[in-house]
This record gives C-alpha cells, sequence and structure tokens, in this order.
C-alpha cells in the first residue's frame, strides 16, 4: 500500500479509525490526525523520549513508530491519564514534587515513568534512572523527577488541592501568608496533562505550513534561485526567496543590525537561511525545499576566530567596512593601574583557557504561527519566544507595520535559555507568507535546523594573567578574550561585554583590564546563553584563582573569602553592589560539603572542588534605546471580588516566574494564591514587558506587580475604610481578610470590601510599573552593560570520582549556596539552581558543537551532541543564604542564571584535586583527562 | 523531520515475507523495529522504494531452547532479551549487552535482529554474541543457513545477508562448563550514549589456567572484531591480571579504530587496553564463580 490507508487503533482505552499514508509515524497520527498534542516532538530521531507514549503497554518513542505498524494495538498517551477529572497519582507526584519547569518534556517523562511502575511499583533510584535515561529534560528537573517516582503511591485516592505543601521546601519562616511558601506551580496541571499549549501545537482553520530552506556551503555568493518547480509541486502555495522579503536588516543590537530574513546575495554558514516555501502541510513544504534550486559562487571561509583576525582572512562582512579583520566588537576596558598592580604582585600567573560552543538544546524546538487580518491590516503571532516584546519591535521594524498593529502572543514555551531571545526567520516569513496567502502559516524548526540556526554560546579564547599579594589578595587583572561570534551579530555586541563586565563584581579587583574582541567567523551565529557571555571567563578565573592558592600554600576557600565582595561596594567598574551575602554562601558551603575533612584528604581518583558566580538581576537599559517602563503590570479586581486578573507580559519560559509574580500579587493584595487568574501572555492583553532574559523577571516584573497590587488595594482598603469609619492607612489585608493591625478583631472580607468599590468607582484596577534606577553604570563606552539594581552570588562544591582507566568523572555531589535575595518561591528557586547545576556539568564535561573542516556542523542532534541525563545527575544539595535586597520584591533578587556560573569552575577543580590534571580547555573530556595523566606520568619519569 | 514515500508491505507469513523481498529486489528493505531505519530515512541515508514490516511474523519472535541450543527470534526486542530468565543463563554476557542498548524505549522497541543487520560498528549485541559463539539463522528462498555471528559482518553497515534473505534467529551454544563472560562498554554519559569501544570477553578457566579465551571488540573496527592475538596471549596462560594485562595490550594494537567526534584512534585504543583488562577481570571471577 502506497496511498492512504484505513488503521485502527485503541488509544486512551477509545476505538479510533484514521486515514494515514504509510510514511506517517505513531506520533504524527496522534498530534495532527487526532489531534492529541500532548505527545511532544523534540527530536523526530528517539533521542529525546519527548514523544513517548506506552504501546501495548511498553514505553517507546512514538517518532520511530510507522503507524502502520501500530494497526490493531492499544495506545495510551499522557491524555489518557487522568481519570474522570481526577490526575494519576504519578501526575499529582509530578505536580507536588515540583518534577518539571517549562513541561515540554513532562508528558513523555510521565509516560515513560508510567511504563516503568506498570512493571515495578516500586523502583529503585537505580531502576529509575535507566528507566528514565532517554528522556531528556533540559530545565534539569531530575532530582524531583526521582522523588516524584518514589513516592507517587502516597498520592493515590488524595485531592491535588488538598495536599500540603512539603514543609522542607521552607527556607526561612517569615511573617509572609504567600510569598517565601512553596505553592504549587500555576502552570503544573495543565503541564502534567498535556494540556497546555505549545505553539506547535496550536491549530486554526485554514493553517498553512512553512519551510526554510538553509545554504549548503559555508561561504558564498547567490547567484540565481529558481523556485520554479517548487511552486509547481501540488500543495505548493507560496515561495518566498531574498528578493521577496524587506531590504531592512535586523538583529540584536540596534548598532549592529546585519541580517536579512532571508539572504539577499551572500550565505555566510551552512544553514544560513535562502528561500521558503508555504505548502498545504509541512510534508509537502518539505519536499518543496528540495525542488529549489541555487547556484551559489563559492567562496573562501574562516571558521577560527584569531585565524579570522588576521590579516587577508576571508571576510565574512565585506560590505560594512567597519568590521575590518572581521571584529564585529572591540572592547577596551581599562580600570586603576593594572601595570603598577602586576608590579605590586608577589605572584603573577598568565594562562590560556578554551571555551566550548555549547548549544542551549531546550527540548521545544522554535516554532510561530502568523495570521493576518486584512481588515485593518492587523497581524498577530504565536511564537516559542521568551522576549515578545522585542518579537514585536523588531517585526515592526522589518515589516514597516506600526507596533500597536501587531499581536504578539506567547503560549507555553519549552525551555530557552536564551536561544529563543530574539526574532527569527520563522515568525518574519509565518508573518509574510500570512500577508501573502490570506491564511494562517505555521513554521517550526527540526532539531538539526534548530541548532544549525544556532545562537548558542560563543566559544571564548581567554588569555587571563592574575596578580595578587602574598595573602592572596588580587592586586591586578587582565583579560584578553576572543568571542568566535560566528556569521552575524546577534547579542555579541552585549556577549563581548558581559565577558568583561562581570569578573569584578565577585571579587575586589582594584586594577583591572579587559581587551574582548568578538569576531565574525563562517558558522552560525553565537548569541545569549545563561549567563550570558560569562561563565567561560568564569571557569577560566575560578580555575586560575586556585592555581593561585595552591601556589601561595592558600586554601581555595580561604583566597576566595580574602577577595569576596561585600554589600554596598562600587566596583572600579562602576557597578553598584547592594545586598550581598558572598561571604556568608562561602562559610556555609565550606561547612556543609565537608571541605575541611575532604580536601587534600580524599584517595586519588576522587576529588572535591569549588566555584563561585554571581549574575545581573535585571539588565539596567533595554536592548534598544528607549524611555519605556521595563515591567509593567495591570491587576484587575473580578466584580465579585473573589478573584483577580493579573495582567502582565512576562514571559514565563518554564522558570516558574510566572508562579513567583502571582504570589507577589497574591500577598500584596492581601488574598489567597488560588484567588488569582493570570492572563495568557499577550501584548493585546498586557502592557510591555521585556521578557526573560538577563534574569530580570522576578525583580523587575515582581516590581511592576507589587506596585499594581498596591494600587489595587488601596482601592480596596479605601471602600473597607469608608465601610468601618476608618482611615484606610489603619488596615491591612492578608488572606482574604481586612483588619485592623492592633485589633484584629476590626475586620471584614476582602471580596465584600471589593464589591464596595467597584459599586461606588466602576473597575477596581491596580497599574504598576518599573524601571531601573537612572544612571546605573560608569561613564564609559560598554558602561552600561553589566549595570543592574542588583546582584546574585552563589557558592557551588563540587565533589568527583575520576575514573583513572577511561578518563571518565561522575559528579558525586554538589552543594550550592545562593543569594537571590529572598526566596519567593522555594521550589521554584532551587529547581533553577539544580537545573543549573546539571547544565553546567554538560557544559563542563560533555557539551560542544563541533564543526566540520568545511563548516558543516557534525553534531546537529541529540545523538551526538549529548546533554545530561538523568543518570547523570548528582546528589545536589540547594540552600539559600537570604539577603535583603531593598531593590527587589520583598527583597527578592534573580537566581536563574547566576547559579550556573560556579559549577564549570568547581568541576574543573574537583578534576584537579581528583587527578592532578589542569584541563584549561572545555569541556573537560575523559580523553583530555586521560592526556593530562599520560603527560603527568612522563613528567615524573 | 519526515520520512520519504514508500509501499509498506505486512506480510503474514515468513514464506510471504520472502516472497515478496525476491519480488521487490533492491528497493526493499525488512523493517524490524525501527529505531535505526527509522532516523536513517529520516536523515535521508536510506530510501527504500519498499518497507516490508515483520511485525506480523510470529516464528521470528520469542526465546526457546531448541536442539540444545537457546534460540532468540530476530524480532525479539533488546529489552525482551535482556530480560529473559533463559538468556540470562544461557548467556549472560547476552543480557547484559542488550540491557546498555540505547533507552529504555529503544530497547523496548528495538530488536537484536535489527541491532545486527544494522551492522553499525559500535552495536552493542554482536560482540556479545561473538563470544558466546552464537551463529545465525539466514533464511531465504532457497532454505536456511547458518553463518557464525563474526562473519556475518562485513562493514560498515553491510551485512552478509543476501538480498532475497532474512534473519531468522540468533542461536545460542550451551556455555562450556567453568566459562564466565562480560561485557565491558565506554559510552560519553551515563544514560543513553552509543559505545565509543565496546569489549566482550569469555573465557574458560579450569585449574587457574584459561583453556579458552574469547575477546571481541565492539566500535573499534569496521565490524565486531575478534582480537585473536590478545585470545592468543590468554590460551593456555594463567589465569591472572598479568596474563589479562598482556592480552589487554594486544587488543590495544590490534583494534582498528577511527578519530570522530567520539574519540581519537589513540583513545580509543587506550579505552580498549581498560576495558580489554576489565572486561577479562569480570569474566575471569565469573568463571571461578561457575564451578561453586
Amino acid at each position: 500500500m502506497s496511498g492512504e490507508v484505513l488503521l485502527h487503533l485503541e488509544v486512551n482505552g477509545e476505538p479510533r479509525s484514521v486515514a494515514a499514508k504509510p510514511n506517517a509515524t505513531l506520533l504524527f497520527v496522534l498530534r495532527e490526525l487526532l489531534g492529541l498534542t500532548g505527545t511532544k516532538e523534540g527530536c523526530g530521531t528517539g533521542d529525546c523520549g519527548a514523544c513517548t507514549v506506552l504501546l501495548d503497554g511498553q514505553p517507546v518513542n512514538a517518532c520511530l513508530v510507522l503507524a502502520a505498524d501500530v494497526e490493531g494495538r492499544r495506545v495510551l498517551t499522557i491524555e489518557g491519564l487522568a481519570k474522570d477529572g481526577e490526575l494519576h497519582a504519578l501526575q499529582k507526584s509530578f505536580v507536588k514534587h515540583g518534577a518539571l519547569q517549562c513541561g515540554f518534556c513532562t508528558p513523555g517523562m510521565i509516560m515513560a515513568s508510567k511504563g516503568l511502575l506498570d512493571r515495578n511499583p516500586e523502583p529503585s533510584d537505580a531502576e529509575i534512572r535507566g528507566a528514565l535515561a532517554g528522556n531528556l529534560c533540559r530545565c534539569a528537573a531530575y532530582p524531583r523527577i526521582v522523588k516524584a517516582l518514589r513516592d507517587w503511591r502516597s498520592f493515590e485516592n488524595v485531592p491535588l488541592d488538598t495536599l500540603p505543601h512539603d514543609p522542607s521546601e521552607r527556607d526561612q519562616q517569615r511573617d509572609l501568608a504567600v510569598v517565601s511558601h512553596a505553592v504549587t506551580r500555576y502552570d503544573a496541571p495543565d503541564k502534567v496533562c498535556g494540556r497546555a499549549k505549545y505553539t506547535a501545537d496550536l491549530r486554526l482553520p485554514g493553517m498553512l505550513w512553512g519551510k526554510i530552506l538553509g545554504s549548503p556551503i559555508a561561504h558564498g555568493l547567490v547567484k540565481r534561485i529558481d523556485v520554479s518547480r517548487a511552486r509547481a509541486l501540488a500543495g505548493v502555495v507560496d515561495v518566498l526567496t531574498g528578493a521577496d522579503v524587506p531590504d531592512i536588516l535586523y538583529g540584536v543590537s540596534p548598532a549592529r543590525y546585519d541580517e536579512h530574513v532571508l539572504a539577499k546575495d551572500r550565505v555566510r554558514y551552512v544553514g544560513d537561511e535562502v528561500a521558503a516555501v508555504v505548502a498545504v502541510d509541512e510534508e509537502t513544504a518539505t519536499r518543496a525545499l528540495a525542488l529549489i534550486e541555487v547556484e551559489y559562487e563559492e567562496l573562501p571561509a574562516v571558521f577560527d576566530g584569531e585565524e579570522a583576525m588576521k590579516e587577508g582572512a576571508p571576510l565574512v562582512h565585506p560590505e560594512n567596512p567597519r568590521y575590518a579583520n572581521n571584529v564585529n566588537t572591540r572592547v577596551e576596558w581599562h580600570f586603576g593601574d593594572v601595570e603598577q598592580g602586576f608590579a605590586d604582585s608577589a605572584l603573577v600567573l598568565s594562562e590560556r583557557f578554551v571555551g566550548n560552543r555549547t548549544y542551549q538544546s531546550p527540548i521545544e524546538p522554535h516554532a510561530a504561527l502568523a495570521r493576518f487580518e486584512h481588515h485593518g491590516g492587523k497581524l498577530t503571532v504565536w511564537s516559542s519566544t521568551q522576549v515578545p516584546h522585542y518579537v514585536q519591535h523588531m517585526m515592526a521594524r522589518v515589516l514597516s507595520m506600526p507596533m500597536g498593529q501587531i499581536r504578539v502572543i506567547k503560549p507555553a514555551v519549552g525551555g530557552g535559555f536564551g536561544v529563543k531571545a530574539e526574532t527569527t526567520p520563522l515568525e518574519f516569513c509565518a508573518a509574510i507568507f500570512a500577508k501573502r496567502t490570506g491564511r494562517p502559516v505555521m513554521m517550526r524548526y527540526t532539531r538539526e535546523e534548530m541548532v544549525r540556526h544556532f545562537r548558542g554560546r560563543h566559544r571564548q579564547i581567554m588569555d587571563l594573567e592574575l596578580g595578587v599579594k602574598a595573602d592572596g589578595r588580587i592586586s591586578a587583572v587582565r583579560s584578553r578574550i576572543v568571542l568566535e561570534g560566528g556569521a552575524y551579530t546577534s547579542f555579541g555586541v552585549i556577549t563581548a561585554y558581559y565577558a568583561g563586565s562581570m569578573l569584578p563584581t565577585l571579587y575586589h579587583m582594584p586594577n583591572y583590564r579587559y581587551d574582548g574582541y568578538r569576531v565574525y567567523t563562517n558558522l552560525p551565529a553565537c548569541g545569549a546563553f545563561r549567563g550570558h557571555g560569562v561563565p567561560q571567563p568564569r571557569f577560566a578565573f575560578e580555575s586560575l584563582l586556585d592555581m593561585a592558592a595552591e601556589k601561595l600554600g592558600l586554601d581555595p576557600v580561604e583566597i576566595r573569602m580574602r577577595n569576596a565582595m561585600d554589600a554596598n561596594t562600587r566596583t572600579p567598574s562602576g557597578l553598584d553592589i547592594a545586598s550581598c551575602e558572598f561571604k556568608e554562601t562561602l562559610r556555609r558551603a565550606r561547612e556543609v560539603s565537608g571541605w575541611a575533612e575532604k580536601k587534600g584528604k580524599l584517595p586519588k581518583g576522587r576529588g572535591i572542588g569549588i566555584g563561585c558566580g554571581g549574575f545581573v538581576s535585571g539588565a539596567g537599559y533595554p536592548i534598544y534605546r528607549s524611555d519605556f517602563p521595563h515591567s509593567n503590570a495591570i491587576i484587575r479586581v473580578h466584580e465579585d471580588g473573589r478573584a483577580v486578573s493579573l495582567h502582565i507580559a512576562a514571559a514565563d519560559i518554564g522558570q516558574g516566574s510566572d508562579t513567583v509574580l502571582v504570589q507577589i500579587a497574591a500577598e500584596e493584595l492581601g488574598i489567597p494564591y488560588e484567588r488569582v487568574w493570570l492572563v495568557d501572555c499577550d501584548s493585546v492583553l498586557a502592557p510591555l514587558d521585556l521578557g526573560s532574559y538577563s534574569s530580570r523577571v522576578t525583580l523587575m516584573g515582581g516590581n511592576a506587580v507589587k506596585m499594581a497590587a498596591a494600587d489595587a488595594k488601596s482601592r480596596v482598603l479605601k471602600a473597607a475604610a469608608k465601610r468601618l469609619g476608618l482611615d484606610a492607612s489603619a488596615l491591612s489585608a492578608r488572606n482574604g481578610r481586612i483588619f485592623v493591625a492592633e485589633h484584629p478583631a476590626v475586620a471584614m472580607d476582602w471580596d465584600e470590601a471589593a464589591r464596595l468599590a467597584f459599586s461606588a468607582d466602576g473597575p477596581v484596577v491596580g497599574r504598576g510599573w518599573y524601571s531601573p534606577p537612572k544612571g546605573l553604570g560608569g561613564d564609559f563606552k560598554g558602561g552600561t552593560v553589566g549595570t543592574s539594581p542588583a546582584y546574585s552570588f552563589s557558592t557551588a562544591v563540587a565533589e568527583v570520582t575520576v575514573d583513572l582507566g577511561t578518563g571518565a568523572v561522575t559528579v558525586d555531589r554538589v552543594t550550592d549556596f545562593s543569594d537571590g535575595g529572598t526566596v519567593i518561591n522555594p521550589v521554584a528557586f532551587h529547581s533553577q539552581v539544580e537545573g543549573s547545576m546539571i547544565m553546567g556539568l554538560g557544559e563542563t564535561l560533555m557539551e560542544d558543537t563541533v564543526a566540520s573542516p568545511n563548516g558543516n556542523l557534525a553534531n546537529p542532534n541529540l545523538h551526538d551532541y549529548l546533554i545530561p541525563t538523568i543518570a547523570d545527575a548528582p546528589e545536589i544539595h540547594s540552600a539559600a543564604v537570604e539577603s535583603f535586597e531593598p531593590r527587589g520584591p520583598f527583597g527578592a533578587k534573580e537566581v536563574g542564571e547566576g547559579s550556573l556560573l560556579p559549577i564549570i569552575g568547581a568541576i574543573a577543580n574537583a578534576v584537579y584535586d581528583a587527578t592532578g590534571v589542569r584541563v584549561k580547555e572545555l569541556p573537560i573530556t575523559p580523553e583530555k583527562i586521560l592526556a593530562g595523566l599520560r603527560a603527568r606520568r612522563e613528567v615524573a619519569k | 523531520m519526515q520520512l520519504g514515500d514508500f509501499t509498506y508491505h505486512r506480510p503474514k507469513s515468513l514464506p510471504e515475507a520472502l516472497a515478496l523481498s525476491a519480488r521487490l529486489g533492491a528497493g526493499a528493505m525488512y523493517l524490524a523495529g525501527g529505531t535505526e531505519a527509522i532516523p536513517e530515512m529520516k536523515r535521508g541515508r536510506e530510501r527504500p522504494e519498499h518497507l516490508i514490516s515483520l511485525r506480523d511474523l510470529p516464528e521470528l519472535r520469542g526465546i526457546r531452547e531448541t536442539d540444545g541450543r537457546l534460540e532468540i527470534g530476530a524480532m525479539t526486542s533488546h529489552g525482551e532479551v535482556a530480560d529473559s530468565p533463559l538468556v540470562r543463563r544461557w548467556a549472560p554476557v547476552l543480557a547484559e549487552a542488550a540491557g546498555s542498548v540505547g533507552s529504555a524505549q529503544i530497547r523496548r522497541q528495538g530488536t537484536i535482529g535489527g541491532n545486527f543487520c544494522g551492522a553499525v560498528p559500535c552495536a552493542d549485541t554482536p560482540p556479545a554474541a561473538v563470544v558466546s559463539g552464537a551463529t545465525l539463522r539466514l533464511l531465504g528462498p532457497k532454505g536456511a543457513r547458518e553463518t557464525a555471528a563474526e562473519t556475518f559482518f562485513l562493514g560498515p553497515r553491510q551485512n552478509a545477508l543476501e538480498i532475497d534473505e532474512v534473519l531468522a534467529a540468533i542461536l545460542v551454544p550451551p556455555p562450556p562448563a567453568g566459562s564466565g563472560a562480560a561485557y565491558e562498554r565506554f559510552g560519553l554519559r551515563k544514560g543513553m550514549a552509543v559505545a565509543v569501544a565496546a569489549v566482550a570477553a569469555r573465557l574458560v578457566v579450569d585449574g587457574g589456567a584459561v583453556r579458552e579465551a574469547r575477546v571481541a571488540l565492539g566500535a573499534v573496527a569496521p565490524v565486531p572484531l575478534r582480537a585473536a592475538r590478545a585470545e592468543a596471549a590468554l590460551t593456555g596462560g594463567v589465569a591472572d591480571g598479568e596474563t589479562f594485562a598482556r592480552a589487554a595490550t594486544e587488543a590495544a594494537a590490534e583494534c582498528r579504530p577511527i578519530s570522530d567526534i567520539r574519540g581519537s584512534i589513540g583513545y580509543r585504543r587506550e579505552l580498549v587496553r581498560v576495558l580489554t583488562l576489565r572486561a577479562l577481570l569480570a569474566a575471569a571471577r565469573r568463571a571461578e564463580g561457575s564451578r561453586a
């Protein structure tokens, strides 16, 4: 059979019949023919497990099963797990343990877990790890997933909403009713049922599917494109080439817009987008790409950053003379007197460290859906973005539309980590096609396409020089970094500055020089990745600090203690540190990890190491110049006073910021958490918010929400005061009651007061906004990068075992203490830390995007680019050291990015402690460790 | 990712399958579990015009003892092989290797026959089958023939099947008295990673001496490689660390690895040395245990 055939199968206990082509996979049948979009597609090749379903009771990857092979068989998907409106005990356990963040891997994870538990209801931890190693979770909720499977049975026959919160999740008791409580994630119930809709799950009547053709060569001129055969293919509706897209450059940094939606005349990396097709279905669009004929004149290409800077190297952007020698961004910073600092040093170390080209690898590939309303010329775009506002802004620019005519909606997003922080050709092409065809257009990347589009971490070549006094105090630091940027600027300008700006925030550094060169090459463009530009310099510096400590005979914790940042300090680079409990994180990590008993005392092959980090709590300035507040919120009290809606377009991409904002709203209003509706992230429904990047949402969005809540509350209290015959200033609100603090008996229900307010003055609405303090940063070029209202600090101690035969590293345990200010939600806080530790483990030990000699990526998939599995996750002890940040809502700062920074250095230092091998080039692979061990043996001979 | 077009066939009997295959010729491909074939087709590296699903052929499934041998149907999943008490008794090393393939999902879906026919050098079960002395039953229009597992592989993704043949079963002879076997593999992470190097070893130990030795290497040659020099260094020697270390050095010298993103030639040789030593030590321990 080659035409469509009728298949009969049992899905979630119901008989279903579908007509499908022989090449349809079970995944396609479930998602596209049966509308069961709870089953996700993360890779299409069986490497991620997001599409796991049970087939005749056994877990399989639905992307690898031919639908025709399923005739007459029994399929259970995530949608079939809850019964009679009641979640399955396993789903409740996931919710209550916080065993999910972005939720994209969750349906597959739960189905794989179900497959295990059906055979073995009480598995050991080792059995859990073995059974779930084929389900990748980039948020790395792994430790909580293990917990969820350990005691899932205790959730049988227990309604979800009556379950007590785990009291061990509370870091600190304080007199707050909602904030600092481990409330259930706002979106968790939808995510464990497969009900949460991600962009690629959306369907509109008449929807078309688009695909983009990438360049097969790394550098060349497009001489001719013939799309006639593609257009002639039945089912193809429209085709775009560079000639059809606006001649308007875009990008991220306004100073360096250098991208066209589709290449106008030159391709600069393998995968550079050259043409696009839209068709009745994705299969037809994919086929049509192969029918587009492109004739290229191939040009010499350059792939190495240092080669690219040499005279005579091929120029990636010859059209713009400002990029001489391929230097895209040059940073020169000089604070204090570095020469004198080195002259005053007792010890000067100079080392080269090299980073890796890591990729964010969210399990959800990028997707965009666009619909154009021809009446009034309005455009709606649904996008898997972490920055809806910047998408709106950039689309307005490129499409020459007023920003207000463009509506951007962010559905659930399956992780971003920076890779979804910019507008892609998907949004642009979908919009252009939608306008040209008059039909909604869905576009999404495959796993391979998203990796080729890239925007991952810059590989940084770092020459670091450190001068310390005899007592270990830092006297001078010189850093010269070449950042390999790839073919376009993306976030690169900011990355280059960040690579220099964050070193002096952690340690007192009186004399500091930074020379940064962000360089174009003919590889995919690099962008912003969790910790933006900082993790590699942090790794280098933490390594160098340990090397200095060893030479001076100082303990690694001690040398950090002697240099650690203090509260209320202005760095020589002009950054203002307010709250800072860095030293306390050092002390606690030293104590709890058992450092003194272990450091230098472990047997050969085992080691312990320390690393530290810290990050901004939101960038002090927006990406493009604007006086608009960075975060804005509206709260509307519902007419009966029993609920409120929170309108804010802060983009939760899985980190749990929606939950945090709802908590802040509830706390400030004085109502229970459950009474808050969070309105969808939609530019029509909520005012401007800059989105999820630079770890900004808790502080900035939280401040806006708190202000809006206070505003709404003041209207309710006014009505209450009138009824009680008191002054509003005498009243407090908490848990749905309004009362006089000194006389709690004088009280009324919050909802009654809200009804009075509505009856008297109409809609009860509160407005809030947040702008960072004006004038942050030094008065020098790039002085704005690295500014922030507040900074986080953290210390991680890693313990490793190195297999001295193979070089394999096992991270046994990590102890982390983070100062993220007040913890708003302990589950979200520790989930971010745990996820960072595991992601950082991957970046340290296994991750690197490798290019072949012709510039083609050798591992643009999850089969060859390895990220940690549940079996790789160490035991993690995460705890907070809470400072009170005066600029943060309820004293809160950030935790999402700063938490990634200490772990790379900690593991590197632990590997050194275990083996005596100092690997200075990431990732620290088993092969490099063995080479180091061999070199040491030869020296010893 | 998109699969190309093909015609799908699902024969209801083995003769029907063989006849179809003979009729359709080179454009046809058998589909077993699909865990290797489907991704290869999605990547465009395999473009069959016809897919012949082996799903409905019960004669290719199951694990049983027949004529003094263990017979594992080619369509038996890795998970079934790994969990089977029969396999664990007859050839625990094969169960060990099958249990190390891919993920739980891949092990439930992928088949041992597919692992052989795919003939990728890093496949886990072939080295274990080779040291177990397994033979393969190949069925064609002219009937059945048997071939030793180690002669089945001709090169990367190339096997000894004639165009009209299908792999029906893996046949394992009883383990010799006093034997023990082990499988050691190395991947770049702890879960779901293909082997960078792998070693299966089986020793027959008698009175402290190695009577017979089989060592097969995976992922370090175009095919699963019998390490003949290592075996020679073992046979007749004292079953101790010194002998094993000598054999491990031989194995490292005689493997023929390539350099790729997972490891260099030099690193793979070193892994072969380390893993061979470990496999031999474990095999010797088990051989000793088998006598107890």
